[in-house]
């Protein structure tokens, strides 16, 4: 692959963004592919929000967010767990590789799985064609 | 034809004296039925009762119901516009004490016209006809069997015939925000025929109606570019069906999957990560 993924990471602000800071804090190696923005809950991240990343030309999004039970707003992550998987059978439906979409649980804790997360999806996204060519 | 007519003529006067007005189909000026209040005060319009096409009645009544909450009102209803008074009466658009329900039972051919999988009512205590099995819908078969890129294909040059008036928005019994995230222009892209490639539009709406579509297909009815919107609403449907346990409009007292918090079951089933 010539071009180098684009890969928008919306992170929660309690667990994976501070998951992604301790990967930094202990100087853990990721690819530069991801932008992050930091939500204030998983469950902010709203469909409209992750199907406008893809329009405006993303190739892979991410929604991290805290471990079910540990939501600092109790259940604002089940709001996630019920959404995603059905916007995830949508973008089949519609033809779109589903794989685009990517959901996990990273607590404060896990800087070493947010950088395996990420290098997993980045290689996984990278073996994909560009978003906006299969759209053509 | 005529013995449902008749006999659903009789359960409308037999309702009428209770209630301040029965919403029914009845032949217009133009030969074309249309959603009408019918009233004790005019009894001779019944001879104008008509069974079909299939009109958004349930939006007929939402209307009424918003400009005099405490009208008594009774409606005649097929299975879906049931379901679809079920589900505005879950998220609170209507009171169901004020309504009474007639239930009509669709024919073999309308069942067939509309691919529907329950064209019988199952809350409503007057009913009119014989209720039938479903009938299977070759559509939504047809594209689900499809590959991806059969799908993305397919998908793409029905949106590219969307002229994008929102029809479909404005007859579905489920649509009653007051403010529709479809007019926003962060969302879905205005000025630009045809639309950017994934539509906004459907993909917002698609999963709007998650959990809620009741399969009446009246927006696939009116839709004037014939694409066939419903085939993914009811697959998604199937989805809700497996993760949720949760049939839009089947059972009165269970809650919307949206409002609840996941129970275990409910997240296992989800294919998400622990």
């Amino acid at each position: 692959m010539t071009t180098e993924p684009k890969i928008i990471g919306f992170l929660c602000n309690w667990c994976s963004y501070r998951g992604a800071d301790g990967a930094g804090m202990a100087r853990l190696k990721y690819p530069p592919n991801i932008k992050i923005i930091r939500v204030p809950c998983s469950g902010r991240v709203s469909p409209e929000l992750v199907l406008r990343t893809f329009r405006e030309g993303a190739d892979g999004v991410m929604v991290l967010g805290c471990h079910i039970g540990d939501c600092h707003y109790s259940t604002g992550n089940h709001r996630t767990a019920k959404r995603m998987p059905l916007l995830k059978k949508l973008l089949e439906y519609t033809g779109i590789d589903s794989e685009r979409l990517y959901i996990n649980w990273v607590s404060a804790a896990e800087g070493e799985k947010f950088a395996s997360v990420i290098r997993d999806f980045t290689e996984k996204i990278s073996t994909l064609p560009p978003f906006r060519e299969t759209m053509k | 034809m005529t013995d449902r007519l008749t006999s659903l003529r009789e359960a409308i006067e037999a309702v009428l004296p209770n209630v301040d007005g029965v919403l029914a189909l009845r032949i217009g000026p133009g030969g074309i039925s249309a959603s009408h209040l019918f009233s004790k005060e005019h009894p001779e319009d019944l001879a104008k009762l008509a069974l079909w096409p299939k009109e958004p009645v349930p939006d007929t009544l939402k209307i009424i119901l918003r400009a005099h909450p405490d009208a008594k009102l009774a409606i005649v209803c097929r299975g879906c516009e049931e379901r679809g008074i079920v589900e505005m009466f879950k998220h609170a658009q209507l009171n169901l004490d004020n309504v009474t329900l007639i239930g009509l039972q669709c024919e073999q051919a309308e069942a067939e016209f509309c691919r529907c999988a329950k064209p019988f009512t199952v809350h409503s205590k007057t009913t009119v006809g014989q209720s039938i099995k479903g009938v299977p819908d070759p559509v939504t078969e047809k594209i689900a069997a499809m590959s991806q890129p059969e799908r993305l294909a397919f998908w793409k040059q029905e949106f590219e015939h969307c002229i994008k008036c929102y029809g479909c928005r404005t007859i579905c019994p489920q649509c009653f925000c007051n403010v529709c995230t479809l007019e926003d222009e962060k969302w879905v892209e205005t000025g630009r025929l045809p639309m950017a490639n994934p539509s906004m539009y459907h993909l917002i709406r698609a999963m709007h109606m998650t959990a809620k579509c009741v399969a009446c297909r009246e927006c696939e009815e009116t839709c004037p570019a014939d694409i066939p919107l419903a085939v993914q609403f009811r697959l998604m449907a199937r989805d809700v069906k497996e993760l949720f346990n949760y049939e839009a409009g089947a059972v009165m007292d269970q809650k919307p999957p949206q409002l609840l918090v996941l129970e275990e079951g409910d997240y296992e089933r989800s294919g998400l990560p622990h």
